[in-house]
């Protein structure tokens, strides 16, 4: 019985293309495809075929040129996609009015994604033509060389963990000069202090899940916990203050230390109940504990003030002075008492320039101490306890304080950034502590790679960085972010930069004498 | 079967003290008033067929059961006795020293065979650490850890893995998981090891060496050490004791000689016969 292979091979292509096709419009039909306009007079559902239809022709061309490359014809897609991106980056460049025409998505970035993407096909099947290699994953010799890619990203982790200490200080030196470099505006400086809170948060919630590894879905908790603890004492609004008879609320650097207090506090109290627990009971009773604190807050109206909120949260205050704008009774102009008692011009930017110090050096502190911790041994314990709790407890290692340890310190970082959270939107009210909040952070601690501090680096960056960036990109930027999880979790499902470095080495020169230490 | 059970005679102190153990789950009697002694530097062997408690004894002795009744006493020389059936399991390793490994493996895979060691000296490290609060800036820490590191080294040395000290423990092959578990229970300093069939998956050879070494913890360290195995090689060649149950119940107690000449142990192992059976070299795993 004769098969026509050829025929086969071809049904097979187009039953990939026309699989591409329907996925592409399905997804694209609910998510692009019916946009809600906010009209005069009311809502109108606006149908925009056009971007569906050019979703899914791109999807084609993309899906089109994989299986040319799978199939050998490296030439075929360089070549188109280079004529591809040609026409795009000239177009994008040089402003080519006929071609810009006749695309679809107007926004500029997503013409330069897609070029982006066409450059790499292109540079990407024109290096495997040369190379003459079969790079498919569906054989064998794919299927190794795509094990040769990852193992060249956890080389790529291996390094970035081993020189971390170098990297770290290039970060640093970078964070620290950032909004004195040219062309930094307000906007900057306020996405780095939004990710530099993250990191602070990824940081946090990192000694919990990195590295005593319990599964926290309710961390935005002890971030509440914080905020409202902090607003409570610093804001002349707060009722706990007024029902004190105080018009003035404390300062800064008094309040934050006790609201990370407060925070661990609540961590420990979470702790005890959640002792017995691990992974999914665990991550449920967290959950539950996140949405208790919010919906706490909501209704104990007579401290919390509920849905109104606490406002008049004051900036921090440096070298004693108060640094809140206020009107100068002499000048009519916004000045703060700091401008004034050192004689400088007032600048709008010179309050946030302060708090990305101030978030700075925290998410530093954090860091550091993590840093630190990890080679000490209660460090030692979370990650011991991680491994395997039944060892742990026959090694004479007390479970309970260890993890309640891991919780009050994890709880008290993410109480620290509340308060620095607080007192940068000068108003805290329950709905910034949602759920979705908590599933940010874990996915920063996930996506970075369980334990890697500079992974939560990266992963904030990537996760809350550039999608305030790319705002112009409005309601596609959540399209990406999912896409690119979900990429994440398909190409290093442990994390980007998911690499563990051992926390003590015997080969570094070092442990002289080991024959005659006699044990007992 | 015969109540007659000859109470095995030895020079050594007693170090633990089983009185009227019984583990009880739900109707099912695990362990059966189970009285026995180990003795400071001695070997001290529990067998029995599959099913017999002896892991159950294990799991009472170092807290992971709360024991139905029963009385488990551990004296050492100086300190008052231990009443181990009240402590919690990481307290009876802590306070009581006792040590044990585990019938399936429990290494901490993605830690280093260092780190795992290491971690096994936790709580004097920890006390050495200030509780955390001096060792975070580094206070007279650096000294106890060294310290430390050289008794991990002196142990992963006398099983010989002391080059692979940076690798992850779940690189290693089995047999050396084993020992390795075995290492990181000496590093808690224990009086008294307590080990869950240390030769089950063990080659001829790996299990003479394990033989060389459980001589020499129990030579060298002057340890008591209670083990659990059918491999009778392993059982009959170094037991200075051997306590043989079936069913929860003590059947048999006494040295090798008198255990393998048993009747009562032979009935329990190869069944009721006509003709005196050994219960030899060959092993009796035959249920």
């Amino acid at each position: 019985m004769a098969v026509d292979r050829a025929l086969v091979r071809r049904r097979g292509i187009l039953i990939e293309l026309g699989a591409t096709a329907l996925v592409v419009f399905a997804l694209t039909i609910s998510l692009v495809g019916f946009h809600i306009k906010d009209v005069s007079g009311g809502l109108s559902l606006e149908l925009r075929y056009i971007d569906v239809m050019s979703a899914v022709i791109i999807a084609i061309i993309g899906r089109g040129w994989l299986i040319l490359v799978r199939h050998g014809h490296y030439w075929w897609v360089s070549v188109t996609a280079t004529l591809t991106a040609t026409i795009l980056i000239g177009s994008l460049i040089f402003g080519g009015a006929i071609v810009q025409k006749y695309l679809p998505f107007k926004a500029g970035l997503l013409q330069w994604l897609l070029a982006i993407v066409s450059a790499g096909f292109a540079v990407g099947s024109a290096i495997r033509g040369v190379r003459k290699r079969n790079t498919t994953p569906l054989t064998a010799e794919g299927l190794a060389s795509f094990a040769e890619d990852t193992s060249f990203m956890d080389w790529v982790s291996a390094q970035v963990q081993r020189s971390s200490v170098w990297i770290g200080a290039i970060i640093f030196l970078f964070a620290a000069v950032f909004p004195f470099l040219p062309g930094v505006n307000l906007r900057y400086l306020d996405i780095g202090v939004l990710v530099l809170t993250y990191v602070m948060l990824g940081w946090g919630l990192n000694i919990v899940v990195g590295l005593a590894g319990l599964l926290d879905l309710g961390y935005v908790a002890f971030y509440a916990v914080g905020a409202y603890s902090f607003a409570l004492l610093a804001s002349p609004d707060s009722p706990l203050l007024q029902e004190l008879g105080w018009t003035q609320g404390i300062s800064f650097w008094v309040c934050m230390p006790f609201a990370g207090l407060m925070a661990a506090l609540a961590g420990v109290a979470l702790g005890f109940p959640v002792l017995r627990l691990r992974g999914d009971y665990l991550a449920i009773v967290t959950l539950g504990f996140g949405e208790m604190i919010r919906v706490t807050l909501l209704n104990f109206y007579s401290l919390t003030k509920g849905p109104d909120g606490i406002s008049k949260i004051p900036p921090p205050s440096l070298l004693g002075y108060s640094t809140e704008a206020r009107m100068d009774e002499n000048t009519l102009e916004n000045t703060t008492e700091f401008h004034t008692a050192l004689d400088i011009p007032f600048d709008q930017s010179h309050t946030t320039i302060l708090l990305y110090f101030v978030i700075l050096i925290m998410a530093l502190a954090t860091n550091f101490f993590t840093v630190r911790v990890r080679k000490l041994p209660v460090g030692r314990a979370w990650e011991a306890l991680r491994e395997d709790e039944i060892a742990c407890r026959s090694l004479g290692i007390n479970p309970t304080n260890t993890k309640l340890t891991a919780f009050g310190i994890g709880a008290m970082f993410g109480g620290f950034a509340g308060s620095f959270f607080a007192t940068r939107q000068t108003f805290v009210s329950p709905e910034s502590f949602t759920f979705i909040e908590s599933a940010v952070i874990l996915a920063i601690v996930v996506l970075g790679g369980f334990g890697s501090q500079i992974g939560v680096v990266v992963a904030s960056f990537l996760l809350i960085g550039l999608p305030e960036m790319f705002r112009e990109l409005q309601e596609y930027r959540m399209l990406f972010f999912g896409g690119s999880m979900v990429l994440v979790m398909l190409w290093r499902p442990a994390g980007l930069l998911a690499h563990r470095e051992p926390t003590i080495r015997l080969y570094d020169g070092k442990c002289a004498g080991k024959a005659e230490a006699a044990a007992r | 079967m015969t109540d007659q059970v000859i109470p095995y005679r030895t020079d050594n102190a007693p170090l633990l003290t089983v009185e009227h153990l019984t583990m009880r789950f739900g109707g099912l009697v695990a362990i059966d008033d189970l009285s026995f002694q180990a003795s400071d530097e001695e070997i001290t062997a529990i067998i029995g067929p599959n099913g017999a408690g002896k892991t159950t004894v294990f799991n009472c002795l170092t807290g992971f059961y709360k024991p139905s009744v029963g009385r488990l006493t551990l004296e050492r020389e100086g300190r008052p006795p231990a009443c181990l059936e009240r402590m919690e399991g990481f307290r009876i390793a802590r306070d009581a020293q006792v040590a044990r490994t585990f019938q399936n493996i429990r290494l901490f895979p993605k830690m280093t065979l260092l780190e795992n060691v290491v971690v096994a000296q936790h709580n004097k490290l920890m006390k050495a650490s200030g509780y955390t609060v001096r060792g975070l800036f580094g206070l007279g820490y650096g000294k106890e850890e060294k310290k430390a590191v050289d008794m991990a080294c002196y142990w992963l040395e006398q099983i010989n893995l002391v080059d692979r000290a940076d690798d992850y423990s779940d690189s290693l092959p089995y047999g050396d998981q084993r020992r390795l578990e075995i290492a990181r229970a000496m590093c808690t300093e224990p009086v008294l090891l307590c080990l869950d069939e240390p030769a089950a998956g063990l080659n001829p050879r790996e299990s003479s060496e394990l033989n060389d070494l459980l001589t020499f913890l129990k030579d060298e360290h002057r340890i008591g050490i209670l083990l659990i195995e059918h491999d009778m090689s392993v059982v009959m060649k170094i037991s200075d004791h051997i306590i043989v149950l079936d069913y929860g119940k003590k059947i048999s107690d006494g040295d090798p000689d008198f255990v393998r000449n048993d009747p009562s142990v032979i009935r329990a192992y190869l069944g009721e016969e006509d003709r005196p059976a050994v219960v030899g070299d060959d092993g009796g795993r035959h249920d």
